[in-house]
């Protein structure tokens, strides 16, 4: 169970001395809860504050990190079921399948199919993570081969997918030091498939056929001093995954039953490539921590990817949209102009009510750090020298002919100001409400 | 640079300025308070003045129609003198009036803020004398042994020897001044002198030496210095009496309404020094009222012990402000050193004392540290809440072992301000409203006579009355098609009328729109959602809560009822919520009496744990839930649904 | 030791809300749908039962639509002068289980067409098609109040779902509703506050919850859609574990309409990207099939541009 602020004030000194940051002893504890600070700040806990402390803090989810270097992937550690009640941490890592048995021309082609799979979204870099190699033959040499050439021409990490350790032992002795991740550990070869991982210190999947095989062999693997595991559940239906990922989220959660406090791993294969994308959009949904694709369609991962940013992103946090200006509709140098903050919901706010009044305009977005206009007014990061410094940095005035800028009507005490700042500049003072935008567009607004 | 007189009418007050200067400066320096919400940006249009005589220059606003335009109005802040002028400021565009003498007081909300303040002093005599009686300044009477040959020491060594006779006090100080006069005084006077004692920073400094015995003459005034009000209590240090308390309008108000204006105001040129001369008018003001009242001499005053939000307090110190509305957030000082109150300009005795009670962050100053005290919240083991209602809603949780607080920004609803009808709780103000199944109204006005409009907490009154009668539904909109003439359509939409034009003191209908409605419900959203944040944020629920003590504009009149009907106040047991009006003064009042009960408010300060909720995640959530009457989730108010029939 | 499986008890249950009437039951339907109904989350049979699949409404304009996608005219260029043959299309071709016809013909920048007419239209869609049919307004408050109160009336008996009753509009929908027993879809600007508030609101107007349908308004994909996406888990969670009855409602989302908002370069960006935008798949149909999100909503796949609703509260 996560300790409250108060629950971890009680444990602290309560001298308020301010040597770990925070002004006040509950302060720090407000920081802990949220899991913002450490307690290693605090000079004055007592051991047997820091040992209750510490105790109630181990994560019910482990975290396993798989690959190393830039590109290595972390999955687990999470502590809720739905974002909402806080957010979800470690993105669900994609991982595109690769069969050993490719001709040299289809693999060279699957890699720079692999190496294409990276966008830029609002402004980040969103890509898959984990390529999954798939021994077909029992060919030691062959997997060992590919797994070499695909580490190396994608620098991706690897999930090296075979049943028969010698084979796995055959590419952990090329590609072991990269921790990549073993696939998988199952009921008969778990003990071999075990002293793999600890001689390579790599992270190890467990497949079991259910729930309670699984905890079985976890703890079994467990014993043998492994510790780094991923779990697969061995279902392949749709439905059945969702009840399985459900359940090991779950009992992890609810029950801190450590057996099944791994992250998990999912296959969304599937022939219809339609299909595929959307078994992966659920697995990202709820709660796996790696799925794995065979489709390597842009189409089908962009989507993919736009959704696990999605759900993963902080709901906690304010969005933000780049601050530049926004066309909306087929605009002109006659277009009129309006500003506003970059907080996403005042953005979108507003690009929907000049869409809806049909008036193309110009939306002139300034960096508040994500804050609504009047909050952002009142910490003065909405100031007649913001706005006039997004005008010059953004170029407007290049883009426009007329000289008027519509000021949002909640900070209409900035117009004498803002034309000061912003000389041969006429501000004209807009609805308060973003919603009177169409009427005033419609209606008011001349050049 | 030539000089040009302006006279403003009806009072005839006179004021010489630069050419150039605008009226809304002219108006201020005549010591005529004209309305003016934005600062003198020439946006909110409320300080229209009419043009008798003499030539001005005005800018073009877009706030005047061609008609008025004719008549000679124009925006006092936009408008700069040419010539000499004379100018009429219409009833609309005044501040209400400059000072409410006690008497007036009695009719007022400030009558309220008074004997509220009076009925505690009985309520928490308990309380108060928790405190060791030790003001912030003392007075002795000293009979000093004339030196001799064997009993040779200094002067002031003897003076020294004397006083701590009185008591152990190790470290004292003296400054030169009061040194140079000593040997003098002390033979003039026979060896017989009053010494007053003052305590600075953890040492006493013997303030001054007089003559003769002068220690019954030892008082202090205890200021709250609000954005909106300045309340000042005389006091006497000796016996604890209060003897009277007055109020006034802050005449920075010129400058802006909120002190988010106000910072942003004391940036510009000579802006800090205007709002500081401003407030510090206005507290020698109140002193000069309260002294002459009785028969007393600046000199007197030897205290002056202040409680201010951190804007009023960095204004009243004349320190630059514009550090706390700036991420991330904080004063320039949270505890100011006791100074002499001449240094900020205060007149009292010269040497007297000034100090300004500790804050925690930009949003919680010295009035909260200063009502949390008063309460009580932080001497007993029950977890209690405490709820400062004002243009922000200050809000502290906590019990004796952990304080937090945080401020939510309510907006000047309650305080009449922003609101169609809206007037502060003085004369002619609705306060108490009824309205029957028929729609039909009763009502009820400070001072007994007819209406002029409608304060805070007939604003808590007409919504709930309002909701009751079912004229509004639960999101404050009003239903159309009732049959009652005092629904109608008016400019803004649509509006219930209260009272009518013939009914009113002035010209027009009394009303409540549906504007102002959806106004009042997001100021209090946002004190419910503010209150709702730090109980959740501590992992507590309403039920938890021993004590809510509201303190702040409205608290003689509120309707307890009322206020939770709408959602304001949580649903918990009445007898638990409990109004102590003015807690800022009460809480000053409590710290210059007591060295104490000062240490208490820094110990307070030091100890509180400030959340800002405009980072808050759950914020907007509990806000956008609380925009709803009482509130989205009916669980949260059983006894409101059962009384509605929910 | 047999592993002992977390299994949520839930107290909660989202309404049934039936939409459309046969001959026997006072309309001229052929078919009707039913949606709702679950006793717990999505797609876990094994703890709570989700009785009604997803069904899937196609939107249809009662005016021809100017700038909507080439890949969305496509299929349905032929008819899409005349709503009665386009709905009979996606009925008779694409397996629409409803008919949402948007009534923009009324909406003032696309020819404010009188009352009469916009009801008469109405009525051919009826006479066209057999299955049930969604109805909304042009989404101006002041269109809405004169034309969906007259449609309404026209309907009556054919138990449609009519929308949108907002929280600044919801009174002359509600009441034309609640006389001529149709549903009503609570439009909120994704904000669960909102949400619950617009069906307190309905319901306190003497409209019978369990006809009610919320729309939580749909963010696209990359615009949003995690609001969405929460707003949804969380009414359910109040429904069901709180026993919420003002949340517990089927859940409609216009994923079409949003997903079509991307703008014109996205659109060719994502041709480029090898995508064939065929019939009636949209990249909406990718989403679809989120488990917490597909419960009782109706993916209106071909859809506008169209007005996007969500107004952040701007403190």
């Amino acid at each position: 169970m996560a300790l409250t602020g108060l629950d971890i004030y009680k444990q602290l000194p309560k001298t308020n001395c301010g040597e770990c940051g925070s002004p006040t002893c509950l302060a720090f504890a407000m920081q802990l809860a949220a899991k913002k600070t450490s307690l290693d700040k605090c000079p004055h806990v007592s051991e047997e504050g820091r040992a209750a402390l510490e105790g109630a803090s181990a994560p019910p989810i482990k975290l396993v990190t798989i690959g190393a270097g830039e590109k290595k992937v972390e999955i687990g550690n999470e502590t809720v079921l739905f974002r909402h009640e806080e957010t979800f941490y470690h993105e669900t890592a994609i991982a595109i399948a690769v069969a050993d048995n490719l001709s040299d021309d289809a693999l060279e082609a699957k890699i720079e199919e692999i190496k294409k799979l990276h966008f830029e979204r609002v402004g980040l870099s969103i890509s898959i993570n984990l390529v999954a190699i798939r021994d077909t033959e029992g060919n030691q040499e062959r997997f060992a081969k590919v797994a070499e050439r695909i580490e190396k021409e994608t620098g991706l990490s690897l999930i090296l997918i075979s049943q028969n350790p010698e084979v796995m032992k055959a590419a952990l002795q090329v590609c072991g030091e990269r921790r990549p991740l073993i696939y998988a550990a199952g009921r008969d070869n778990y003990e071999s498939m075990a002293r793999l991982a600890k001689e390579y210190s790599c992270p190890l999947a467990v497949k079991a056929e259910g729930l309670e095989e699984l905890a079985e062999l976890t703890q079994k693997i467990a014993s043998l001093g492994v510790a780094d595991l991923v779990l697969d559940s061995g279902a392949r239906d749709l439905l059945k995954m969702i009840s399985d990922l459900t359940q090991i989220r779950r009992l992890a959660l609810r029950k801190s039953y450590r057996p099944l406090g791994y992250p998990t791993l999912a296959f969304a294969s599937d022939k219809n490539p339609y299909q595929e994308a959307a078994k992966a959009s659920v697995c990202v949904a709820k709660y796996a921590g790696i799925v794995v694709l065979e489709g390597t369609e842009p189409w089908q991962v962009l989507p993919l990817l736009t959704l696990r940013q999605n759900i993963y992103t902080d709901p906690q946090k304010p969005i933000q949209v780049e601050p530049k200006t926004y066309e909306v509709g087929n605009v002109t140098d006659q277009s009129p102009v309006l500003v506003t903050t970059n907080f996403s919901l005042t953005y979108f706010t507003v690009e929907g009510d000049i869409e809806a009044s049909k008036v193309s305009s110009f939306i002139v977005v300034v960096d508040t750090e994500g804050t609504s206009v009047l909050t952002a007014w009142a910490a003065e990061k909405f100031t007649a020298e913001s706005i006039a410094a997004a005008m010059k940095s953004q170029g407007v005035e290049d883009k426009v002919s007329h000289r008027k800028l519509i000021l949002p009507g909640f900070v209409a005490v900035l117009s004498g100001k803002l034309e000061e700042a912003l000389p041969g500049w006429e501000i004209l003072v807009g609805p308060r409400e973003s919603s009177g935008l169409p009427a005033y567009l419609k209606n008011t607004w001349k050049t | 640079m030539s000089e040009c007189k302006v006279t403003f009418y009806p009072e005839g007050k006179s004021v010489t300025v630069e050419k150039g200067e605008d009226l809304l400066h002219a108006a201020v320096a005549a010591r005529v308070y004209i309305n003016s919400s934005c600062g003198g940006d020439g946006v909110c249009g409320r300080c229209r003045v009419i043009i008798k005589k003499g030539e001005v220059v005005s800018d073009p606003t877009g706030r005047l129609s061609d008609g008025e335009r004719e008549k000679g109005y124009c925006l006092a802040c936009r408008t700069t003198v040419k010539t000499d002028v004379d100018v009429e400021v219409p009833p609309e565009s005044r501040l209400e009036e400059e000072q409410i003498l006690t008497e007036e007081a009695k009719v007022s909300r400030l009558a309220g803020l008074y004997s509220r303040a009076e009925e505690i002093e009985v309520i928490s005599e308990g309380k108060e004398s928790l405190f060791t009686h030790s003001p912030l300044a003392t007075k002795v009477y000293l009979e000093l042994p004339p030196p001799t040959l064997q009993d040779n020491i200094s002067d002031l060594e003897r003076l020294y020897r004397e006083i701590r006779r009185g008591g152990d006090i190790p470290i004292m100080q003296t400054g030169l001044a009061n040194v140079k006069r000593l040997g003098h005084l002390l033979r003039e006077s026979n060896w017989r002198v009053t010494v007053t004692l003052g305590k600075r920073n953890g040492t006493v400094e013997i303030v001054f030496v007089e003559p003769g015995d002068t220690s019954g003459k030892n008082y202090g005034v205890a200021i709250d210095v609000g954005t909106t009000t300045v309340v000042a209590q005389l006091v006497n240090l000796n016996t604890r009496q209060v003897l009277s308390t007055k109020a006034t309008h802050n005449i920075q108000a010129s400058y802006g309404e909120d002190v988010i204006s106000r910072i942003i105001y004391a940036s510009e040129k000579d802006g800090l020094e205007r709002l500081h001369h401003a407030v510090i008018d206005c507290i020698n003001g109140l002193i000069s009222s309260l002294v002459q009242e009785h028969n007393l001499s600046l000199n007197d005053i030897i205290a002056v012990m202040c409680a201010g939000n951190m804007t009023m307090t960095h204004l009243l110190l004349r320190v630059d402000p514009s550090y706390l509305r700036r991420e991330p957030y904080v004063p320039t000082a949270n505890f100011v050193p006791v100074i002499r109150a001449s240094e900020a300009g205060i007149k009292t005795n010269p040497r007297g004392l000034l100090s300004c009670l500790p804050g925690v962050s930009s949003y919680v100053g010295g009035d909260i540290t200063a009502g949390t005290l008063a309460s009580g919240l932080s001497d007993s083991e029950d977890i209690s809440l405490l709820i400062d209602v004002g243009t922000n809603g200050e809000i502290v949780l906590g019990n004796k072992d952990w304080l937090v607080c945080c401020s939510s920004s309510a907006g000047p609803a309650f305080e009449g301000c922003g609101v169609k009808c809206g007037m502060r709780a003085v004369k002619g103000a609705i306060q108490r409203v009824e309205i029957n199944s028929r729609y039909e109204v009763k009502y009820h006005a400070i001072g007994e006579g007819k209406p002029r409009g409608i304060c805070g907490s007939g604003f808590i009154d007409s919504l709930s009355e309002l909701l009751k009668a079912g004229i509004i539904d639960r999101s404050g909109r009003m239903k159309k098609g009732l049959e009652t003439p005092r629904l109608r359509e008016g400019e803004e939409g649509l509006e219930f009328i209260l009272a009518w034009e013939q009914e009113a003191e002035g010209d027009h209908d009394i009303v409540v729109s549906e504007t102002d409605i959806a106004n009042l419900i997001r100021s209090k959203g946002a004190v419910y959602a503010g209150v709702s944040v730090l109980i959740r944020s501590m992992g507590l629920r309403f039920e938890d809560l021993k004590h809510i003590y509201i303190a702040g504009g409205f608290g003689n009149y509120l309707n307890i009822e009322k206020a939770v009907l709408i959602g304001l106040l949580p649903d918990i047991p009445r007898d638990r919520i409990h109004f102590i009006g003015n807690s800022s003064l009460t809480g000053a009042r409590q710290a210059m009496l007591s060295y104490e009960a000062l240490n208490k408010v820094k110990e307070i300060a030091h100890k509180m744990t400030y959340f800002e909720l405009s980072v808050d995640p759950i914020f907007m959530d509990e806000y956008t839930a609380a925009l709803f009457l009482p509130h989205t989730d009916m669980k949260l108010f059983p006894s409101v649904g059962e009384k509605l029939g929910l | 030791m047999p592993l002992e499986l977390v299994k949520e008890e839930w107290m909660g249950k989202i309404s049934e809300v039936t939409i459309g009437a046969t001959k026997e039951e006072g309309g001229s339907r052929t078919s009707v749908v039913t949606v709702g109904g679950e006793t717990g989350l999505s797609f876990l049979p094994s703890e709570s039962e989700m009785p009604h699949r997803p069904v899937v409404a196609m939107e249809v304009w009662d005016v021809v639509p100017e700038d909507w996608p080439e890949e969305v005219v496509k299929p349905f260029k032929e008819v899409m002068d005349d709503p009665a043959r386009w709905s009979k299309k996606c009925v008779d071709e694409y397996g629409a289980d409803l008919i949402c016809l948007r009534l923009q013909s009324a909406h003032s920048d696309f020819g404010n067409v009188p009352v009469d007419k916009v009801s008469e239209g109405v009525k051919k869609v009826l006479e066209a098609v057999g299955v049930p049919l969604i109805i909304l307004g042009p989404g101006q408050d002041d269109r809405d109040n004169e034309v969906l109160p007259r449609c309404s009336e026209v309907a009556k008996g054919e138990k449609c779902l009519f929308g949108d009753a907002t929280q600044d509009n919801y009174k002359t929908l509600v009441a034309a509703c609640m006389a001529d027993g149709h549903n009503i879809i609570g439009q909120s600007p994704i904000d669960i506050n909102i949400a619950k508030q617009v069906n307190i609101l309905i319901a306190d107007m003497g409209f019978p919850l369990e006809r009610i349908v919320i729309d939580p308004t749909t963010g696209g994909l990359g615009y949003g859609l995690e609001y969405t996406y929460s707003i949804m888990e969380r009414a359910r969670l109040a429904a069901l574990g709180a026993g919420d009855k003002t949340l517990a409602l089927p859940i409609i989302c216009r994923v079409g309409q949003e997903a079509w908002r991307a703008s014109q370069g996205k659109r060719e960006r994502f041709s480029r990207l090898g995508h064939s935008f065929g019939t009636g798949t949209s990249v909406g149909s990718n989403y679809s099939c989120f488990p917490s999100c597909s419960r009782g909503r109706y993916p209106h796949h071909a859809s506008s541009p169209g007005r996007g609703k969500c107004e952040a509260d701007d403190r």
